[in-house]
């Protein structure tokens, strides 16, 4: 089979299996995935070499460093296969890294159903109205965030995701009144409203504010998602989650967090939406982030690599079998604990402190990239 | 006594009291090693093959007195000392007192020895403190991070002048393809430049840029790795903080998806072309780097670059010190001892 048989046919048996139509398992999938970039990667079969253990379980499949993107193109196709191209932020590490997709249709699979699984509540089944506190989306689309967003747009409502109304951060910062017409709008034709938003722009949103309420639905809901980057002052997770929360005059379950990276294909929830489907399976508590079936965190040592006991603070490892095409497990070096069925995330993991006058890596990618 | 002899005299009791210091069969000497093993992290190996190597207990006359020429004078001289590399002590307390008869000197939290150890046998050549509060009119000259440096910076009264040395790395150039009896000595030399304080330094070697094609590239890499696993044996790397040790898994992986690495003793050289630009952490890890264009390959690291060595032609290497004002232009194998005649980089912060 050609490398972009083998990739279809892998594509199609991973939207299967979230289906749940599919008789393989989530092993079965990876090991065939791992093999596929085996052949296909330069860099994945040199890092699986590095390493010396057979392909035979998933634990052993090696995760690529995020730093990898930013250094190299982590793609088993040629650029002139690319569909899309997403662009990490980059604002941690310095340069952008960026992670190539093929086809999107898997993302949009994955990212849907996971989403519609965390983010709409049975109760409110009627209308919805969606908006970001997000730029207008590029086009062709870099930001994989803001691309997820105007899949949320056009499947939870039915809305234009080019429309300028719905993204609600231009050059001026975040757009309020557009989001209090929005509230409006909402409230007036009875639908849901759906505010999707990072974390810093929540921030720059209570800020503008400034104690202020905004009229929406009760059944809003808000999906937050990322950390701050040096972009705005930082509030821990818990204390903005009830600032928003009062904000808008909804219940804490109801301001969800989102994580998700520009070089994974899928995404994790907490499951604290009353009504949702994740809330129904989990009951998670604030704080606490669900995997979708076809991801795994592994909370693994920084120095060995393997996996830390249960309960333990580790790096995570994220195996995701939406990315056929790139690199199935990421090394990130996001903290992360395993708790109550779900994974607590604790912060990046900081890079050996400076020392003395020797130049820090951390440093070196900062001033390297501006 | 002219001012330069004045100046000259207040340096001699450091001098000896590093002497003393450096011989090895003396109690003195004994004692310095195990305090510095203690407080450096490096091991009894390591400590000393520094000393011997780096500590200018004898540096040559005419560089002391281009570092007493090129050392503006002050009503009172503060030093404030990094950690990692414990002989810059010994250079940055000689800067104080070329500069003036009071020099107030705060060692590194982590790193008091040397500062001691120096003070022990020149007591009345400088004061050892717990804080620095220069006024107008005095100099500070600090060494560390430049996180730390700009703490410092901000909190200085109007008035003091500010020498400033923060972070930093070193490169080596091999500029052409080299002959393999003399390449092999010339790696080995490159070794030791990398193994010297387990490369904590701002001098340390993190990089290699060879412009000699990409087969040469990967000769220097493999010939790198072979000589820092023999000198793993004989000056074995002291301990490294997990934070540190992390780093490396991280590096090791990145380079291993980027290109190629060759394990060198507890660490590692890796092998990348062009762009594939990157920095290994500390801990006797270094990147080979096969270019084309040298210049552009350094051009975005040029004020990071405190020391550069140089392999190949007269010409290039006149071109590189044009391109590289900041850094100290050396041989292999002199990286970790530049020329006694002021401060290691030649960066104005």
């Amino acid at each position: 089979m050609t490398r972009n048989a083998r990739s279809d046919a892998l594509h199609s048996a991973v939207r299967g299996f979230a289906a749940g139509e599919s008789a393989r398992t989530f092993e079965d999938l990876a090991l065939e995935i791992a093999d596929f970039q085996r052949d296909f990667s330069p860099g994945f079969a040199r890092l699986l070499a590095a390493r010396g253990a057979p392909l035979d379980c998933v634990e052993g499949i090696p995760g690529v460093p995020c730093d990898a993107f930013r250094l190299a193109r982590v793609a088993v196709h040629p650029e002139t296969e690319d569909r899309l191209r997403f662009a990490t932020s980059g604002t941690t590490s310095g340069a952008r890294g960026l992670h190539a997709m093929r086809t999107t249709e898997t993302y949009r699979v994955l990212a849907l159903s996971f989403g519609r699984q965390a983010l709409l509540s049975s109760d409110h089944a009627r209308a919805r109205h969606v908006v970001a506190l997000a730029p207008r989306l590029d086009d062709p689309p870099t930001s994989s965030l803001g691309y997820m967003m105007a899949l949320f747009m056009v499947d939870f409502a039915q809305q234009d995701d080019k429309a300028p109304e719905h993204w609600l951060i231009d050059e001026h910062g975040v757009n309020v009144a557009g989001l209090a017409h929005a509230g409006r709008h909402a409230l007036e034709a009875d639908k849901q409203l759906v505010l999707l938003a990072t974390s810093f722009a929540l921030v720059s949103l209570l800020d503008a504010l400034d104690g202020k309420r905004l009229s929406v639905p009760e059944s809003t809901v808000v999906m937050q998602t990322g950390g701050f980057k040096g972009k705005t002052r930082e509030i821990a997770p818990s204390e903005l989650r009830s600032m928003v929360a009062q904000c808008f005059g909804i219940s804490e379950q109801q301001v969800l967090g989102e994580y998700g990276m520009t070089e994974l294909t899928s995404q994790l929830y907490e499951a604290t939406l009353p009504g949702s489907v994740l809330e129904a399976s989990r009951h998670g508590t604030p704080g606490v982030y669900f995997e979708p079936p076809w991801l795994r965190v592994v909370p693994v040592d920084p120095t060995t690599l393997k996996a830390v006991p249960p309960g333990e603070v580790g790096i995570a490892r994220i195996v995701d079998l939406g990315n056929v095409d790139s690199a199935l497990a990421i090394q990130t070096q996001d903290r992360v604990r395993r708790v109550a069925g779900g994974i607590e995330l604790l912060g990046r993991a900081a890079g050996a402190p400076p020392r003395g006058c020797s130049l820090a890596v951390e440093e070196f990618l900062a001033a390297h990239s501006s | 006594m002219s001012d330069l002899q004045t100046r000259r005299a207040r340096l001699e009791p450091l001098f000896e009291s590093a002497r003393t210091l450096a011989d090895a069969e003396t109690e003195r000497g004994k004692q310095a090693r195990e305090r510095l093993v203690a407080s450096s992290g490096l091991s009894p190996e390591g400590v000393n093959l520094a000393i011997s190597r780096c500590l200018e207990s004898a540096p040559p006359e005419a560089e002391v007195e281009a570092l007493i020429r090129s050392t503006p004078t002050a009503q009172v001289a503060h030093v404030l000392l990094s950690a990692n590399v414990f002989v810059a002590a010994h250079r940055a307390i000689a800067i104080g007192l070329a500069a003036s008869e009071t020099v107030r000197v705060r060692a590194s939290r982590r790193e008091p020895e040397m500062a001691e150890l120096l003070l022990a046998r020149a007591p009345r050549s400088f004061q050892l403190v717990d804080e620095l509060s220069p006024q107008a009119g005095d100099r500070l000259w600090a060494y560390g991070s430049d996180a730390t440096l700009e703490e410092v910076a901000v909190t200085l009264a109007p008035g003091v002048a500010f020498h400033a040395h923060g972070s930093g790395f070193g490169v080596c150039v091999l500029d052409g393809p080299t002959p393999d009896a003399d390449l092999d000595a010339l790696l080995a030399r490159l070794a030791e430049d990398v193994a010297l304080f387990d490369q904590r330094g701002c001098l340390s070697p993190r990089v290699v840029l060879v412009n000699a094609g990409s087969g040469f590239a990967r000769d220097v890499a493999k010939g790198l790795a072979r000589q820092l696993e023999g000198l793993q044996a004989r000056v074995p790397r002291g301990r490294l903080e997990a934070s540190e040790l992390a780093e490396i898994t991280a590096y090791r992986d990145t380079a291993s998806f980027t290109g190629e690495v060759f394990t060198a003793g507890l660490g590692f050289v890796s092998l990348g072309e062009n762009a594939s630009l990157l920095l290994p952490p500390v801990g006797r890890n270094i990147h080979v780097l096969s270019t084309t264009d040298v210049h552009r390959s350094l051009s975005s690291l040029r004020p990071l670059i405190t020391s550069c060595a140089f392999a190949g032609s007269a010409q290039e290497r006149n071109a590189l010190r044009a391109f590289l004002p900041g850094a100290r232009l050396c041989n292999v194998g002199d990286m970790q001892s530049p020329p006694f005649d002021g401060p290691v980089d030649r960066r104005d912060l």
